[in-house]
Protein backbone atom coordinates (compact mmCIF):
# COMPACT_ATOMS: atom_id res chain seq x y z
CA UNK A 1 0.00 0.00 0.00
CA UNK A 2 1.48 3.45 -0.80
CA UNK A 3 1.91 5.62 2.19
CA UNK A 4 0.20 9.44 0.81
CA UNK A 5 1.15 12.65 3.02
CA UNK A 6 -2.46 13.27 3.16
CA UNK A 7 -3.68 9.97 4.57
CA UNK A 8 -1.55 11.03 8.27
CA UNK A 9 -2.43 13.62 10.48
CA UNK A 10 0.13 15.05 13.08
CA UNK A 11 -1.41 15.58 16.57
CA UNK A 12 0.79 17.80 18.68
CA UNK A 13 -0.23 18.50 22.62
CA UNK A 14 1.62 21.72 23.58
CA UNK A 15 1.78 23.38 26.62
CA UNK A 16 3.90 26.84 26.74
CA UNK A 17 5.67 25.50 24.03
CA UNK A 18 6.31 29.09 22.11
CA UNK A 19 9.90 28.22 22.08
CA UNK A 20 9.83 25.15 20.28
CA UNK A 21 6.41 24.51 18.48
CA UNK A 22 7.40 26.54 15.59
CA UNK A 23 10.21 24.24 14.36
CA UNK A 24 8.53 20.77 15.55
CA UNK A 25 5.82 22.50 13.21
CA UNK A 26 8.52 23.34 10.14
CA UNK A 27 9.72 20.00 10.61
CA UNK A 28 7.06 17.79 10.54
CA UNK A 29 5.07 19.87 7.67
CA UNK A 30 8.19 18.08 5.50
CA UNK A 31 6.40 14.26 6.43
CA UNK A 32 2.61 15.39 6.99
CA UNK A 33 -0.22 17.51 5.32
CA UNK A 34 -2.11 18.41 8.22
CA UNK A 35 -1.20 19.09 11.85
CA UNK A 36 -3.15 19.59 14.50
CA UNK A 37 -1.87 21.24 17.62
CA UNK A 38 -4.09 20.94 20.62
CA UNK A 39 -2.97 24.16 22.81
CA UNK A 40 -3.56 23.13 26.60
CA UNK A 41 -4.16 25.92 28.20
CA UNK A 42 -0.78 28.21 26.85
CA UNK A 43 -0.29 31.58 28.55
CA UNK A 44 2.49 32.22 25.75
CA UNK A 45 2.06 32.68 22.42
CA UNK A 46 1.99 29.01 21.28
CA UNK A 47 -1.30 29.04 19.80
CA UNK A 48 -0.36 31.91 17.47
CA UNK A 49 2.86 30.58 16.28
CA UNK A 50 1.71 27.47 15.63
CA UNK A 51 -1.64 29.34 13.33
CA UNK A 52 1.55 31.27 11.40
CA UNK A 53 3.51 27.67 10.37
CA UNK A 54 -0.30 26.75 9.34
CA UNK A 55 -0.91 24.19 11.65
CA UNK A 56 -4.50 23.22 12.80
CA UNK A 57 -4.70 24.85 16.33
CA UNK A 58 -7.70 24.01 18.63
CA UNK A 59 -6.83 26.17 22.11
CA UNK A 60 -7.90 24.61 25.61
CA UNK A 61 -9.75 27.38 27.36
CA UNK A 62 -7.86 25.86 30.67
CA UNK A 63 -5.43 23.47 31.35
CA UNK A 64 -6.49 19.98 30.99
CA UNK A 65 -3.37 17.35 31.00
CA UNK A 66 -1.79 15.51 28.20
CA UNK A 67 -4.13 12.79 27.89
CA UNK A 68 -7.13 15.33 27.72
CA UNK A 69 -5.23 17.16 25.17
CA UNK A 70 -4.10 14.37 22.68
CA UNK A 71 -7.94 13.26 23.29
CA UNK A 72 -9.51 16.52 21.74
CA UNK A 73 -7.32 15.87 18.90
CA UNK A 74 -7.62 12.59 18.29
CA UNK A 75 -11.66 13.93 18.56
CA UNK A 76 -11.34 16.59 16.10
CA UNK A 77 -9.61 14.03 13.58
CA UNK A 78 -12.13 11.61 14.18
CA UNK A 79 -14.87 13.31 13.58
CA UNK A 80 -13.29 15.74 10.61
CA UNK A 81 -12.57 12.46 8.94
CA UNK A 82 -15.45 10.94 9.77
CA UNK A 83 -17.40 11.40 6.14
CA UNK A 84 -14.23 10.96 4.17
CA UNK A 85 -14.63 8.20 2.24
CA UNK A 86 -10.72 6.97 2.60
CA UNK A 87 -10.93 7.12 6.47
CA UNK A 88 -9.98 3.97 6.69
CA UNK A 89 -6.84 4.71 5.53
CA UNK A 90 -5.69 7.89 7.92
CA UNK A 91 -3.22 7.00 9.94
CA UNK A 92 -2.36 9.42 13.44
CA UNK A 93 0.92 9.84 14.51
CA UNK A 94 1.00 11.77 18.41
CA UNK A 95 4.44 13.75 18.50
CA UNK A 96 5.42 15.63 21.49
CA UNK A 97 5.50 19.37 20.92
CA UNK A 98 8.91 19.49 23.21
CA UNK A 99 11.44 19.17 20.44
CA UNK A 100 12.14 15.23 21.93
CA UNK A 101 10.83 13.32 18.86
CA UNK A 102 12.24 14.11 15.83
CA UNK A 103 9.89 14.50 12.68
CA UNK A 104 12.58 12.30 10.52
CA UNK A 105 11.12 9.28 12.19
CA UNK A 106 7.38 10.26 10.56
CA UNK A 107 7.93 8.24 7.73
CA UNK A 108 9.49 5.28 9.56
CA UNK A 109 6.57 5.08 12.17
CA UNK A 110 4.43 5.72 8.98
CA UNK A 111 5.84 2.17 7.00
CA UNK A 112 6.34 0.03 9.77
CA UNK A 113 2.65 0.42 10.75
CA UNK A 114 1.29 -1.30 7.29
CA UNK A 115 1.33 -4.03 9.00
CA UNK A 116 0.94 -3.19 12.16
CA UNK A 117 -2.17 -1.68 13.89
CA UNK A 118 0.19 0.28 16.25
CA UNK A 119 3.45 1.80 16.40
CA UNK A 120 5.18 2.60 19.72
CA UNK A 121 8.28 4.77 20.14
CA UNK A 122 11.30 3.40 22.46
CA UNK A 123 13.90 5.55 23.94
CA UNK A 124 17.06 4.05 24.99
CA UNK A 125 17.76 3.69 28.24
CA UNK A 126 20.73 5.19 28.79
CA UNK A 127 22.56 7.97 31.05
CA UNK A 128 21.00 10.40 28.97
CA UNK A 129 17.72 9.62 30.77
CA UNK A 130 17.75 10.28 34.69
CA UNK A 131 18.29 7.26 36.55
CA UNK A 132 14.75 7.86 38.52
CA UNK A 133 12.49 7.79 35.39
CA UNK A 134 15.01 4.20 33.94
CA UNK A 135 13.86 2.37 37.08
CA UNK A 136 10.29 3.61 37.08
CA UNK A 137 9.63 3.30 33.17
CA UNK A 138 11.51 -0.25 33.84
CA UNK A 139 8.74 -1.35 36.25
CA UNK A 140 5.94 0.66 34.59
CA UNK A 141 6.77 -1.94 31.71
CA UNK A 142 7.01 -4.51 33.39
CA UNK A 143 3.68 -4.26 35.61
CA UNK A 144 2.19 -3.62 31.81
CA UNK A 145 3.87 -6.76 30.52
CA UNK A 146 2.75 -8.92 33.47
CA UNK A 147 -1.33 -7.40 33.46
CA UNK A 148 -1.88 -6.90 29.75
CA UNK A 149 0.88 -8.95 28.37
CA UNK A 150 1.43 -6.17 26.11
CA UNK A 151 5.99 -5.98 25.80
CA UNK A 152 7.27 -2.85 25.21
CA UNK A 153 10.14 -1.00 25.54
CA UNK A 154 8.69 2.19 26.43
CA UNK A 155 5.47 2.66 27.71
CA UNK A 156 5.75 6.25 28.52
CA UNK A 157 7.13 7.50 24.88
CA UNK A 158 4.37 9.52 23.60
CA UNK A 159 5.50 9.11 19.95
CA UNK A 160 3.22 6.87 18.55
CA UNK A 161 1.40 6.14 15.75
CA UNK A 162 -2.29 4.03 15.16
CA UNK A 163 -5.01 3.51 12.00
CA UNK A 164 -7.98 6.08 12.73
CA UNK A 165 -10.01 3.40 12.52
CA UNK A 166 -8.80 1.95 15.58
CA UNK A 167 -9.12 5.16 17.72
CA UNK A 168 -12.55 4.21 19.55
CA UNK A 169 -10.40 0.81 20.67
CA UNK A 170 -7.53 2.56 22.22
CA UNK A 171 -9.33 5.66 23.25
CA UNK A 172 -7.95 6.35 26.97
CA UNK A 173 -10.15 8.10 29.96
CA UNK A 174 -7.26 9.39 31.79
CA UNK A 175 -6.54 13.00 31.64
CA UNK A 176 -2.81 13.04 32.67
CA UNK A 177 0.36 11.08 31.83
CA UNK A 178 -1.45 8.21 32.70
CA UNK A 179 -3.21 7.90 28.99
CA UNK A 180 0.27 6.32 28.09
CA UNK A 181 0.06 3.00 29.75
CA UNK A 182 -3.81 3.15 29.64
CA UNK A 183 -3.28 3.37 25.34
CA UNK A 184 -1.30 -0.14 25.91
CA UNK A 185 -3.47 -1.41 28.49
CA UNK A 186 -6.45 -1.29 25.54
CA UNK A 187 -3.78 -2.49 22.91
CA UNK A 188 -3.72 -5.79 25.27
CA UNK A 189 -7.56 -5.48 25.73
CA UNK A 190 -8.02 -5.62 22.30
CA UNK A 191 -4.86 -7.51 21.21
CA UNK A 192 -4.42 -5.35 18.48
CA UNK A 193 -0.91 -6.37 16.76
CA UNK A 194 1.92 -3.35 17.31
CA UNK A 195 4.87 -3.07 16.83
CA UNK A 196 7.82 -0.21 18.26
CA UNK A 197 10.40 2.16 16.41
CA UNK A 198 13.95 3.10 18.04
CA UNK A 199 13.77 6.66 18.97
CA UNK A 200 16.51 9.07 20.11
CA UNK A 201 16.97 9.84 23.84
CA UNK A 202 16.26 13.12 24.12
CA UNK A 203 15.94 15.62 27.25
CA UNK A 204 15.41 19.61 27.51
CA UNK A 205 16.42 21.66 30.48
CA UNK A 206 12.94 22.55 30.96
CA UNK A 207 11.52 19.44 30.89
CA UNK A 208 7.80 18.88 32.14
CA UNK A 209 7.08 14.93 31.33
CA UNK A 210 6.46 12.36 34.12
CA UNK A 211 7.73 12.78 37.52
CA UNK A 212 7.66 10.87 41.00
CA UNK A 213 4.21 11.45 41.66
CA UNK A 214 3.06 10.70 38.16
CA UNK A 215 4.47 7.60 38.40
CA UNK A 216 2.45 6.31 41.60
CA UNK A 217 -0.34 7.63 39.94
CA UNK A 218 0.47 5.43 36.57
CA UNK A 219 0.97 2.28 38.72
CA UNK A 220 -2.49 2.64 40.78
CA UNK A 221 -4.22 2.98 37.64
CA UNK A 222 -2.81 0.39 35.85
CA UNK A 223 -4.08 -1.86 38.15
CA UNK A 224 -6.68 0.22 38.35
CA UNK A 225 -7.63 -0.72 34.82
CA UNK A 226 -6.63 -4.37 35.06
CA UNK A 227 -9.92 -4.66 37.41
CA UNK A 228 -11.77 -2.59 35.34
CA UNK A 229 -11.30 -3.86 32.11
CA UNK A 230 -11.33 -7.71 33.12
CA UNK B 1 -23.13 18.95 83.61
CA UNK B 2 -19.99 20.20 82.08
CA UNK B 3 -18.07 17.84 83.29
CA UNK B 4 -18.98 15.93 86.31
CA UNK B 5 -16.42 16.88 88.78
CA UNK B 6 -13.21 18.85 87.82
CA UNK B 7 -15.59 21.08 85.32
CA UNK B 8 -14.22 22.25 82.30
CA UNK B 9 -11.10 20.32 80.65
CA UNK B 10 -8.76 21.67 77.98
CA UNK B 11 -9.66 18.92 75.21
CA UNK B 12 -13.59 20.65 75.38
CA UNK B 13 -12.60 24.49 75.12
CA UNK B 14 -10.25 23.21 71.79
CA UNK B 15 -13.36 21.43 71.00
CA UNK B 16 -15.46 24.50 71.59
CA UNK B 17 -13.57 26.75 69.76
CA UNK B 18 -13.06 24.66 66.88
CA UNK B 19 -16.90 24.16 66.29
CA UNK B 20 -17.42 28.36 67.01
CA UNK B 21 -14.94 28.93 64.12
CA UNK B 22 -16.43 26.35 61.99
CA UNK B 23 -19.79 27.70 62.46
CA UNK B 24 -18.65 31.41 61.84
CA UNK B 25 -17.56 30.31 58.82
CA UNK B 26 -20.33 28.22 57.35
CA UNK B 27 -22.21 31.43 58.60
CA UNK B 28 -19.36 33.40 56.37
CA UNK B 29 -20.18 30.94 52.87
CA UNK B 30 -24.04 31.53 53.50
CA UNK B 31 -23.50 35.32 53.65
CA UNK B 32 -21.68 35.47 50.61
CA UNK B 33 -24.26 33.56 49.06
CA UNK B 34 -22.07 30.39 48.37
CA UNK B 35 -24.18 28.05 50.11
CA UNK B 36 -28.12 27.40 49.78
CA UNK B 37 -30.55 27.69 52.86
CA UNK B 38 -30.90 24.16 53.62
CA UNK B 39 -26.87 23.38 53.22
CA UNK B 40 -26.15 25.87 56.23
CA UNK B 41 -29.10 24.64 58.21
CA UNK B 42 -27.32 21.00 57.93
CA UNK B 43 -23.63 22.74 59.17
CA UNK B 44 -25.40 25.37 61.12
CA UNK B 45 -26.85 22.17 62.96
CA UNK B 46 -23.83 19.68 62.69
CA UNK B 47 -21.83 22.39 64.33
CA UNK B 48 -24.36 23.25 67.22
CA UNK B 49 -24.80 19.73 67.89
CA UNK B 50 -21.11 18.75 68.23
CA UNK B 51 -20.93 22.56 70.56
CA UNK B 52 -23.39 20.51 72.40
CA UNK B 53 -22.08 17.19 73.06
CA UNK B 54 -18.74 18.62 73.89
CA UNK B 55 -20.64 20.73 76.73
CA UNK B 56 -22.27 17.70 78.00
CA UNK B 57 -20.62 14.39 76.82
CA UNK B 58 -22.53 12.47 79.78
CA UNK B 59 -25.75 13.14 77.15
CA UNK B 60 -23.73 10.74 74.96
CA UNK B 61 -23.72 7.73 77.54
CA UNK B 62 -26.28 5.73 76.21
CA UNK B 63 -24.73 5.16 72.95
CA UNK B 64 -21.26 4.78 74.26
CA UNK B 65 -22.23 2.27 76.86
CA UNK B 66 -24.68 0.50 74.28
CA UNK B 67 -21.76 0.38 71.33
CA UNK B 68 -19.31 -1.00 74.13
CA UNK B 69 -16.97 1.85 74.22
CA UNK B 70 -14.54 2.32 77.09
CA UNK B 71 -14.20 5.92 76.70
CA UNK B 72 -16.09 8.61 75.08
CA UNK B 73 -13.41 9.70 73.07
CA UNK B 74 -13.14 6.81 71.47
CA UNK B 75 -16.77 7.04 70.29
CA UNK B 76 -16.00 10.62 68.71
CA UNK B 77 -12.81 9.25 67.10
CA UNK B 78 -14.73 6.31 65.71
CA UNK B 79 -17.85 8.06 64.33
CA UNK B 80 -15.66 11.53 63.65
CA UNK B 81 -13.50 9.15 61.28
CA UNK B 82 -16.86 7.33 59.38
CA UNK B 83 -17.90 10.98 59.20
CA UNK B 84 -14.64 12.00 57.57
CA UNK B 85 -14.86 9.02 55.19
CA UNK B 86 -18.04 9.20 54.13
CA UNK B 87 -17.23 12.98 53.62
CA UNK B 88 -13.92 12.47 51.29
CA UNK B 89 -15.66 9.80 49.01
CA UNK B 90 -18.66 12.08 48.43
CA UNK B 91 -16.01 14.42 47.44
CA UNK B 92 -14.22 12.26 45.20
CA UNK B 93 -17.04 11.62 43.63
CA UNK B 94 -17.92 14.82 43.14
CA UNK B 95 -14.44 16.24 42.03
CA UNK B 96 -14.38 13.61 39.68
CA UNK B 97 -17.52 14.64 38.21
CA UNK B 98 -16.99 17.97 37.83
CA UNK B 99 -13.28 17.16 36.45
CA UNK B 100 -15.08 14.81 33.22
CA UNK B 101 -17.78 17.66 32.89
CA UNK B 102 -14.99 20.55 32.39
CA UNK B 103 -13.01 18.35 30.11
CA UNK B 104 -15.89 17.60 28.03
CA UNK B 105 -16.67 21.35 28.01
CA UNK B 106 -13.64 22.43 27.22
CA UNK B 107 -12.94 19.72 24.43
CA UNK B 108 -16.33 21.08 22.63
CA UNK B 109 -15.17 24.91 22.94
CA UNK B 110 -11.94 24.08 21.38
CA UNK B 111 -13.17 22.35 18.28
CA UNK B 112 -16.79 24.95 18.29
CA UNK B 113 -14.07 27.57 18.28
CA UNK B 114 -11.95 26.04 15.77
CA UNK B 115 -14.75 25.11 13.54
CA UNK B 116 -16.79 28.96 13.56
CA UNK B 117 -13.29 30.19 12.41
CA UNK B 118 -12.95 27.99 9.07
Amino acid sequence: MKNRKSDVWAIIPAHNEAKNIGKVISESKKYVEKIVVVDDGSKDNTAEIAKKQGAIVLKHVVNLGKGSTLKTGCDFVYKACAKNKNNKKIKIILIDADGQHDPKLIPTFIKKLENKEIIFGARDFNKKMPLVLRVGNNFINFIIELLFQVKVRDSQSGYRAFWLKNYRKIRWRAQDYSMESEMIANVGKHKLKYGQVSIPTVYNDNYKGTTIVDGVRIVYNIFKWRVAKW
Amino acid sequence: MVNDAMGIQGIQIIGMFFCIVMLYLTFLHYKRKEFKVEFFLFWAFAWIGLIIMILYPTSLDFFVRGLKFGRRLDFFIVFGSFFILVLQYYNYIIINNTRRKVEKITRKIAIQNHNRKN
